[in-house]
């Protein structure tokens, strides 16, 4: 029910996302009764409902829905399943009784600071955005400059322009679709700049929200210094050399007044770290089993708290598994530990779940490091498939049979993918 | 006399570099394509581009003063900046409901439609299919 919250849970989940959502309804699916999701901003949802542009839910419902569409989809399913849902809400902390029960601190207008157990909790706080800071762009400090995200969230659900002539540095999906976005409402996007020699975003992004309306993109450029006192007047671009250093000798300044920022997205583990729960360092998430829980027993992470996913569909996949381990888990039902250690190899950058075990079928994500086409992926001697290309910016997804792993009897599994002879990779 | 047209194909993230050879609206070759997918979306594209569309209208009384909205279909390549001038124009007063049609037949496309892309409760009326900030009591 919205706006209900008891004081004993068997699943509370951390974020009303897709990623929340999901979790809720699996851990629904396996049987957990009492199911929270406790959200911080006025409305569940999550970056969905700021994402109004076409382009979700193709695979998990073969349709193709914008982002509040895929939202209210859930948020209907989840309060007609009965899981109690508290928007406005902020969980402050997360603690761990000596009994194995979990105490989780919410925050709330309505009535301050509250303690609800919850036998198992799913971490689903998604990810925020890289800013200006972590890219350490050196300059003045005026206003217009911001982040990508938040400049969609000004438009599309606030009414705000955050400016008239716009510059965006980075080149990923949400930067592309927010130059198409800022042309629509009218303002002139005057170039989008990428530090690689590559677009970060879909071919199909690059094509309609740049090319259509005419937006130049420069690849191996970086914005290298920020003009303007009080507002932002001009910044200064130049070319970078494989050693990703700005040449300012064919530096050129571009006028603009707004700067965009769409340089990636970290992981929000706060929450994790004050528990204690190990991280990955690539991913900037949970280290997590097959069952997708962390380092803590019955605390499970799913979506882009877990490591930031390009669609949403494999976000839900994800959550609704870690719901319903969650969900097992509350009810007191154990899977046998892992004993199989994934490891990222040659041109991996990161593998998630971090384990296997061999009683039950697997999807591996995994992520590589730099495009390469045609290619072969290895999963130890157990696995190898073929694929056409790789991109960073394509998560890939491994199926692993249980039969495939019966036969497998070491401890390690190193995952590489390696050109295949006639093949060609950038870096 | 045989003309070259440049795309790069959106099937897949290969992005495919394709060219298309015509003499004025006659198609006389597709190459560079590695699939099917990409003689398809050259031929489309020179033909009848047509794009999709999401922007936002003006809500009154609701939790945001912006409703997202889409068309229901693609429109031709070249009328989506005007679309998108005239959607900016339309202002709606909550309660709306998803899917709810603000404008049929939008711009004179038959079938293609101007839908709320979520429901958006009136300020204060939310039930169970929209959310508000309301919070009871510990119960």
């Amino acid at each position: 029910m919205l706006g209900r919250m008891k004081k004993a849970y068997d699943v509370v989940v951390v974020g009303g996302g897709p990623a929340g959502m999901g979790a809720a309804l699996g851990a629904r699916d396996a049987g957990a009764e009492r199911i929270l999701i406790v959200d911080r901003e006025p409305e569940a949802g999550g970056i969905l409902l700021q994402c109004i542009h076409a382009g979700f839910g193709l695979h998990y419902f073969k349709e193709n829905l914008t982002g509040p569409e895929y939202a209210q989809r859930f948020l209907e399913n989840v309060i007609e399943q009965d899981v109690d849902v508290v928007p406005g809400s902020y969980a402050a902390g997360v603690a761990l009784d000596s009994d194995g029960i979990k105490t989780v601190r919410v925050m709330n207008p309505a009535f301050g600071m509250a303690r609800v157990t919850a036998k198992a909790v799913v971490l689903a706080m998604g990810c925020r955005e890289r800013t200006r800071g972590a890219v350490r762009i050196p300059g003045t400090r005026p206003s217009g400059v911001l982040t990508a995200g938040l400049a969609q969230k000004f438009v599309n659900m606030k009414g705000y322009l955050p400016g008239r002539r716009i510059a965006v540095l980075g080149s990923g999906d949400i930067g592309l679709i927010m130059a198409r976005r800022l042309t629509l409402e009218g303002c002139r996007v005057v170039g989008v700049f990428e530090l690689m020699p590559y677009s970060n975003g879909l071919t199909r992004n690059v094509v309609q929200c740049l090319e259509d309306f005419g937006i130049p993109l420069h690849l191996s450029t970086t914005v290298a210094y920020i003009h303007g006192r009080d507002r932002v007047e001009k910044v200064t671009v130049a070319p970078v050399g494989p050693d990703f250093m700005p040449d300012m000798r064919q530096s050129r300044d571009v006028v603009c007044d707004t700067l965009l920022i769409s340089v990636g997205l970290i992981p929000e583990n706060e929450l994790s770290q004050a528990l204690g729960i190990q991280l990955d360092v690539v991913t900037g998430g949970p280290r997590v089993s097959s069952t997708l829980e962390t380092s803590m027993p019955g605390v499970f992470a799913c979506g882009n708290v877990l490591h930031v996913h390009d669609l949403v569909d494999f976000v839900t996949a994800e959550a609704l598994l870690a719901g319903g381990f969650a969900g097992e888990y509350a009810r007191g039902i154990q899977r046998p530990r892992d004993n199989i250690l994934l490891v990222p190899g040659d041109n991996v950058r990161y593998c998630v779940p971090h384990s296997l075990s061999p009683e039950r079928a697997h999807t591996i994500y995994l992520r590589c490091k730099v495009p390469m086409k045609p290619c072969i992926v290895r999963v130890g001697d157990l696995l190898q498939k073929k694929l056409k290309f790789v991109v960073p910016a394509e998560m890939i997804m491994l199926k692993i049979k249980p039969d495939l792993l019966e036969r497998f009897h070491g401890d390690t599994l190193r995952i590489d993918i390696r050109p295949l002879p006639g093949g060609e990779s950038s870096d | 006399m045989t003309e070259t047209v440049h795309l790069t194909c959106i099937g897949c993230p290969v992005g495919c570099p394709l060219q298309l050879e015509h003499e004025g609206s006659e198609i006389k070759e597709i190459s560079g394509n590695e699939c099917d997918r990409g003689a398809k979306y050259a031929r489309q594209e020179f033909l009848d581009p047509r794009r999709d569309l999401s922007t936002t209208v003006a809500v009154s009384n609701a939790l945001w003063p912006r409703l997202p909205v889409r068309l229901t279909g693609p429109i031709p390549k070249d009328k989506v900046l005007d679309a998108a001038r005239r959607i900016h124009r339309i202002r709606v007063e909550a309660p709306v409901t998803i899917g709810q049609i603000l404008e049929a037949d939008f711009m004179g496309e038959k079938g293609v439609h101007l839908v709320a892309s979520r429901s958006m409760p009136a300020a204060g009326q939310e039930d169970v299919h929209h959310l508000g900030e309301t919070v009871s009591p510990l119960s």
